[in-house]
């Protein structure tokens, strides 16, 4: 018997249509996967289930009848608990896990009780919790205290307390590292035996490969397609992509390693208490750091451009050593960022693409003399016009808000952004957040075209993301290089093995002290 | 794009300049005298001081900030003029750079409590507000600054203000255009120009949007932003100057409600052409627009009590159209 089913749903905003009528069973006991390339109308989907367009075509059964819910909360007590994306805002950080688990029930809901009763809290938090397992955590402490992991569990946990027909859970690995994603899966396991629906939505096809009973797919607003386990990430990346056949294609080529080194580090120490890291990138070359959160990838991307000081050591680009105390005197030194998470820490949301693409680098298109401060705005035109052939942005044009770009979209302006000017080394940091293969695809096309001159950098927590675009493979481990493979003799074991292997020299360091 | 798209989106965009303008031809139907020329020049010249204020508002506006020390800064401004032409027997340039270099300084210190001490830029400004409404009672042991006054001292002072220094205030170019309507116009130019054409004026509008994606693309934020509070406190300075010389002596009261105007102008501007944000040219026609709305209610024989009402009803308003209207775009 379906759970949650919906029927031929449809949706428009304004005169785009994002939903052609598409109809998906949610089975008790079933991780059921929706997967679709940015845009494709997932996002939108989730929206309509969990009650955020109260306005669309079709109809929604929840337990075989129909019902249409005009808010979130509406659906919420139909039966649907969603967690989103961002865990911050399904958790309150400044208030204990205890009060956290019983907010819904005990201190906002219907039917709460008008005293706060401490006791009673922690009754129905403990019942809570140790239906999630959730037992290796105290209770009373703070939520803000706790690893992102923890978080997600506790929001989880939540959304289960109401043994709702239907989880929603959006991308919910999307900031975990992998042995995180780990406990979270065998947590899921154990909620499907117990008969929860389970619609889980990522960009991570190797974890749904893993997880998943069924995928449904969304293309371009229509149904996709629906596959059973066991499947294999080509499929499902077919069903998405379609004709796309360059799908599983590596854009990477012969790794040539003759190139000057335009990056060398020496002994440097990007996080206190941390072995020291040694690394040469060359000219020409497109060097993949991965390894999981806590390794160091993040620190060793803000030493390279001047937002975090190394603890010591030495950063040399053209065999001169540079150090760079901001990010304009990185970008000064010829170092370029790429940053992770583009919504805080790239995209300037009011501006048009071409005001995004062209902000670094805004003296370029001086115009009269350059103290006038004055831009030529056809020059920055042509150099927006130029970079969004380029790198295959969907757009109306350079004056369209970046805002109305899909998610991968607005990634390609980012990167773009960097393009524009020769650069000695450009690191991007976890650049595939959230975005289609598609994108994923154009943007690696891309690098690859326009390497010739400049080592590029790319850090990322996905090893496929990375064997997708290296040339070589470097790994991690706690602020030092575990090992490193030139892609044409990848050993997927070894790496993962070196990603995870206990931190020796750590551990040497702590006995001896 | 269906039809009902372009028309809401014509809307949003000329939707307040059609109000202006329907505002301009039925003030004038009703009472012709409205139109007269002398009468048009006298409305831009009842904006020209709040107005100015608020173009140097819209700097801090811009950079998600916002300045509640501007009113009292002109009217600091109006003191210390009063003071180094009466008092000091400065003359006219000294004054007027004396002037300009106060302003500067507290908007420096504006800059400086909010970007380095990291203070809430709303109490930072508002406790400089405090601070300097008091402080420009202090030279003149709390009494307003005229001509032939008595000092502290018992004696009379002997300077009075020049005429090249009143020439800022009340001289007309042609016999017709005030100068300080030239000043506010000449003003809204450059603001506009900055704002709009230079690499810096990009770069503040990016720190508004997203101070962190600024600071990554190598801008000096934290620069910037002091440098936004300065120029807000330099052209404050300006307004109080043209109103110094305008009334030709410095009141202690006279810095009252040009706070306001000046944001409820800069306000009114983000529904200009539908920009939704901070804006030179929308700064300039919401300060004219309420000026000339008051003016011909006035000519209507609306009861002067009603102004700061209908002040209110424009700025909610123009608010309520730039937050909910303009954003279902």
């Amino acid at each position: 018997m379906t759970a949650v089913s919906v029927r031929d749903i449809g949706k428009r905003f304004g005169p785009t249509v994002a939903l052609h009528g598409v109809s998906f069973d949610f089975n008790p006991g079933e991780i059921f996967a929706l997967v679709g390339a940015n845009g494709a109308g997932k996002s939108t989907l989730i929206k309509i289930i969990c009650g955020y367009y109260p306005d669309y075509d079709g109809e929604i059964l929840v337990d075989g009848k129909p019902v249409r819910f005009s808010s979130p909360h509406e659906a919420y007590r139909n039966g649907i608990a969603t967690v989103h994306q961002l865990i911050d805002q399904g958790v309150v950080p400044n208030m204990t896990i205890a009060e956290n688990l019983a907010l819904a029930e005990l201190l906002v809901g219907e039917g709460a009780p008008f005293f706060y009763r401490p006791q009673q809290i922690a009754r129905r938090a403990a019942e809570i919790a140790a239906r999630m397992g959730l037992d290796h955590l105290d209770l009373d402490m703070q939520v803000a205290d706790l690893a992102q992991s923890d978080r997600q569990l506790i929001a989880i946990a939540r959304a289960l307390a109401t043994d709702p027909k239907l989880l929603i859970l959006d991308e919910p690995t999307s900031s975990l590292s992998e042995r995180e994603a780990d406990r979270l899966f065998s947590r899921l396991d154990r909620l499907r035996r117990e008969g929860v629906a389970i619609l889980y939505v990522s960009h991570r096809l190797h974890e749904i490969e893993r997880i998943a009973d069924r995928v449904g797919v969304i293309r371009d607003g229509r149904f996709g397609g629906l596959l059973q386990a066991p499947f294999k990430v080509t499929e499902i990346v077919t069903a998405m992509v379609g004709d796309l056949d360059r799908a599983e294609d590596r854009v990477a080529v012969v790794p040539d390693q003759s190139g000057a080194p335009r990056l060398e580090l020496r002994d440097l120490v990007v996080m206190p208490g941390a072995p020291p890291l040694n690394l040469v990138a060359r000219a020409g070359e497109i060097v993949g750091v991965t390894g999981l959160i806590g390794a160091g990838k993040s620190e060793l991307a803000q030493c390279l451009f001047g937002l975090r000081q190394p603890v010591s050591g030495q950063i040399l680009v053209d065999g001169s050593p540079v150090a760079s105390a901001s990010a304009a005197q990185a970008i000064g030194n010829g170092i370029f960022l790429v940053p992770e998470d583009r919504a805080a820490n790239a995209v300037i949301p009011e501006f048009t693409i071409r005001h995004n693409i062209t902000l670094p680098f805004l003296r370029d298109f001086g115009a009269l003399f350059s103290w006038s401060g004055l831009i030529r705005h056809d020059a920055e035109k042509r150099a927006a016009m130029r970079m969004i052939g380029a790198m295959g942005v969907k757009c109306d044009g350079e004056s369209a808000e970046i805002g109305s770009l899909s998610g991968g979209n607005q990634q390609k302006v980012v990167v773009a952004r960097w393009l524009v000017k020769p650069s000695r080394v450009l690191l991007l940091d976890e650049p595939y957040q959230g975005i289609d293969i598609r994108s994923r695809h154009d943007i690696n096309a891309h690098l690859r075209a326009n390497c010739r001159d400049r080592a590029v950098i790319v850090f990322a927590a996905d090893l496929d993301e990375i064997l997708e675009v290296a040339d070589r493979v470097v790994v991690l481990n706690h602020g030092a290089v575990a090992g490193q493979q030139l892609v044409g003799a990848i050993d997927r074991r070894q790496l993962v093995h070196w990603a995870a292997q206990a931190p020796q020299s750590r551990e040497k360091g702590r006995a001896a002290v | 794009m269906s039809r009902k798209g372009d028309m809401s989106n014509f809307f949003i965009r000329y939707g307040f300049l059609i109000v202006v303008a329907v505002s301009f031809v039925g003030l004038g139907l009703v009472q012709p005298a409205f139109w007269s020329g002398p009468n048009q020049f006298s409305i831009l010249l009842g904006v020209t001081v709040y107005a100015i204020l608020a173009l140097g508002l819209t700097f801090t506006l811009v950079i998600d900030g916002l300045d509640l020390s501007v009113g009292s800064t002109a009217a600091m401004t109006v003191m210390a003029a009063s003071y180094c032409m009466v008092v000091a027997e400065m003359s006219g340039t000294a004054t007027v750079l004396t002037c300009l270099a106060l302003g500067a300084l507290i908007g420096l210190v504006n800059g400086i409590l909010i970007v380095r001490l990291r203070i809430p830029d709303l109490l930072a400004t508002l406790g400089t507000m405090f601070l300097i409404q008091g402080l420009q009672l202090i030279p003149s042991g709390g009494r307003s600054i005229g001509t032939g006054m008595i000092l502290p001292n018992g004696e009379e002072a002997a300077g009075s203000f020049s005429d090249g220094f009143l020439f800022l205030g009340q001289g007309r170019l042609f016999d017709l255009v005030p100068t300080p309507v030239l000043f506010m116009l000449a003003l809204a130019v450059i603001v506009y120009v900055v704002l709009d054409h230079t690499r810096w004026g990009r770069v503040f509008y990016a720190i508004g949007g997203n101070a962190e994606a600024a600071r990554l693309v190598g801008a000096e934020v934290d620069r910037y932003r002091i440098v936004a509070y300065v120029l807000s406190g330099l052209i404050a300075s300006v307004g109080g100057i043209i109103l110094a010389a305008r009334v030709g002596r410095g009141d202690v009261s006279s810095g009252g409600g040009l706070l306001l105007d000046a944001v409820g102008a800069a306000l009114i501007g983000f529904a200009v052409l539908g920009a939704r944000r901070p804006n030179a040219f929308g700064t300039i026609v919401g300060a004219i627009f309420v000026g000339m709305l008051l003016n011909g209610l006035t000519m209507l024989n609306l009861p002067y009590f009603w102004q700061d009402f209908i002040k209110g009803v424009v700025l909610v308003a123009a608010l309520a159209f730039t937050f909910g209207l303009a954003r279902r775009r």
